[in-house]
């Protein structure tokens, strides 16, 4: 037990060591294109590990992820049309993602495994008509949801954009870490092997659920934000869109769903497939499909999955 | 029945229930499916998005849309029996949540590799006769509302009569009560499984099609017909034909009326309001058990 806080402590230190390099990086004057790819890598590990959260310890296959997104790049949007800094508009993002959490969390979490996902589904779908039709600030942009532009960020350099999503890329692996290892990760298990043995032993089941669904928000939602900060401008048809769905459970399934590095390792394999894949435009979202169902059904815990078969038939 | 309501909305009330039908129909095989395999196949709307763009592939070969269903309904039988076979079967034996990211895979799969072969325009199925209308009182009613319903009702009662009356129905029907006594009954679940994929493929090659004559429709257009399904169910509950009618036609309503009120852009908000609310309020379906 004591060993394994030991390791615990030397891991984490080496994490943090490997972070402040990487955060160097930009200071060492890396490439734009890498940098660019760094943030990527860390807004979708962000997202990726939220979703495995939900998905992979808690039982709740969540496909409304882009709400959380749209949302966020909504407020960030919002708040610099009405003059506030970025930087209060991306934890708006956050927080505004945890209060519609709450709002839907009273219908959603009467649902349970495949009603649950559909229930979901249609969050994002809705909020995209919503936001088709309102304008929330302004009137100048013509016609409806044409989208925003994101005001006043052309001060804000590639470095500062780099090491906030790198921060909170970094967050979401800490938090994962300290979430898991507490009563409050136990009590997700149990809920995801057995949610009513769990609320029969004890576990206060939707209590934890909405935790695990308010964290997940609000560290999607400052994702979120962020690459909107990056992307410069927001309207609903990409906001609110499926695409980003299919990015996290790909992060997530690839690299082992339900495994503690799996995001990691998949958000890797995922931007190096993107990397690849670039010039194909749409048969790169069909491939990476098609990927998604040959990991599920040839190795259903990822890459994560097979390290772990090999390390165990080496022991033997 | 239009005297009863104002003139100007006689249309929609109409046009709503008769889209019931339709809705009703794109619900079934999503029902079929949960029913014998406990499973939400989330890549059916784009079965149904495949069946307007196959008949419209037909179309510029010069067939008609629904004499090309008689090509359509046993390839997409043919694909729903595939699919299974080779991927959703093994699925099942994975985990839980395995056959649901399957099946969201397929979903992509299937939205882009449509993306790619159609381009990402709105299409629709016109052909000479979804221009005609028929006057019901004051309102005005196009000729294609009624061949959806028609079209529905006529699967509804053959797939009726398949689940009632025929081996391989009552096969399937006990597969969805109680998969291990049906086993233990001498019923192959798993070739039920598949079956019930195929009807659903199959359902959802025709509902394509008659969705297709009567809206736009992009390659992206499947997940709302998802969730008109799932709504559908949600109120009609499982295996009852006439909640499911009952359902779409609530639905039906609720879009033509969205329509009607907020405009073509908002048509779909009723819709999804509907479903969330339904959700909140009785998740176990307004006719569920």
């Amino acid at each position: 037990m004591k060993g394994d806080v030991r390791l615990r402590e030397v891991e984490e230190a080496a994490f943090l060591a490997g972070t402040v390099v990487l955060a160097a990086l930009s200071l060492a004057g890396a490439p734009r294109s890498w940098l660019l790819y760094l943030v990527y890598f860390s807004l979708y590990l962000a997202m990726a590990n939220m979703w495995n959260l939900l998905a992979g310890y808690s039982g709740l296959v969540s496909l409304c992820q882009p709400a959380f997104i749209g949302l966020a790049g909504y407020t960030l949007a919002v708040a610099t049309w009405v003059n506030l800094p970025f930087y209060l508009g991306i934890i708006g993002g956050g927080v505004i993602a945890v209060l519609f959490t709450l709002l839907v969390s009273v219908p959603v979490f009467r649902l349970r495994g495949m009603y649950f996902a559909i229930g979901t589904l249609v969050i994002p779908e809705a909020l995209r008509t919503i936001f088709l039709l309102w304008k929330p600030v302004g009137g100048e942009l013509q016609g409806r949801g044409a989208g925003y532009v994101i005001k006043g960020i052309a001060g804000v350099s590639m470095t500062e954009l780099y090491w906030l999503a790198l921060a909170v890329g970094v967050a979401s692996i800490f938090l994962m870490r300290r979430l898991l290892r507490a009563r409050f990760g136990l009590g997700l298990w149990a809920i995801r092997d057995n949610e009513r043995t769990a609320a029969s032993a004890g576990v206060p089941v939707f209590r934890l659920k909405l935790y695990a669904f308010i964290v997940a928000a609000f560290i999607t939602g400052l994702a979120g934000a962020i690459f909107y900060v990056y992307q410069g401008y927001v309207e609903p048809t990409s906001a609110f869109s499926v695409r980003w769905t299919m990015i996290v459970i790909l992060c997530t399934v690839i690299g082992g769903l339900g495994t503690e590095w799996g995001p990691l390792v998949g958000t890797v394999i995922v931007l190096f497939l993107n990397f690849l894949l670039a010039r194909y435009g749409g048969v790169s979202l069909l491939i990476q499909g098609a990927v998604l169902v040959g990991i599920m059904l040839l190795a259903p815990r990822g890459v994560m999955g097979v390290v772990g078969q090999l390390r165990a038939t080496r022991s033997l | 029945m239009s005297a009863a309501v104002p003139s100007d909305l006689a249309a929609p009330v109409i046009m709503g229930v008769l889209l019931g039908g339709l809705y009703a129909l794109v619900a079934l095989g999503l029902s079929l499916v949960f029913g014998v395999m406990k499973l939400i196949n989330v890549a059916h709307g784009d079965f149904v998005v495949l069946g307007s763009y196959a008949a419209y592939a037909g179309m510029t070969l010069g067939l008609d849309p629904i004499l090309s269903l008689l090509v359509g309904v046993p390839a997409f039988g043919v694909m729903g029996f595939g699919l299974h076979r080779f991927l959703m079967h093994r699925a099942s034996g994975i985990s839980a949540e395995a056959p649901l990211i399957v099946a969201f895979g397929i979903s992509i799969i299937l939205q882009n590799a449509i993306q790619i072969a159609w381009s990402p325009l709105s299409r629709g199925l016109t052909t000479s006769y979804i221009l005609a209308s028929l006057r019901f009182g004051r309102a005005d009613i196009p000729l294609v509302y009624l061949l959806d319903l028609v079209a529905a009702l006529i699967v509804m009662a053959a797939l009726h009569g398949f689940l009632r009356r025929t081996y391989l129905g009552k096969a399937v029907t006990a597969a969805s009560q109680d998969a291990r006594a049906a086993q233990l009954m001498g019923i192959n679940t798993d070739t039920i499984h598949a079956l019930a994929f195929a009807i659903a493929a199959a359902t959802a090659a025709i509902a394509g099609v008659f969705l297709g004559l009567t809206f736009p429709f992009t390659p992206s257009s499947g997940v709302a017909y998802l969730i008109i399904a799932f709504g559908v169910v949600i109120i009609g509950g499982l295996g009852s034909m006439l909640g499911t009618f009952l359902g779409g036609i609530i639905l039906g309503l609720a879009q033509a009326l969205g329509g009607h009120f907020f405009g073509a852009a908002a048509q779909m908000l009723p819709v999804y309001l509907t479903v969330l609310v339904l959700l909140a309020l009785r998740p176990q379906g307004l006719f569920g058990r």
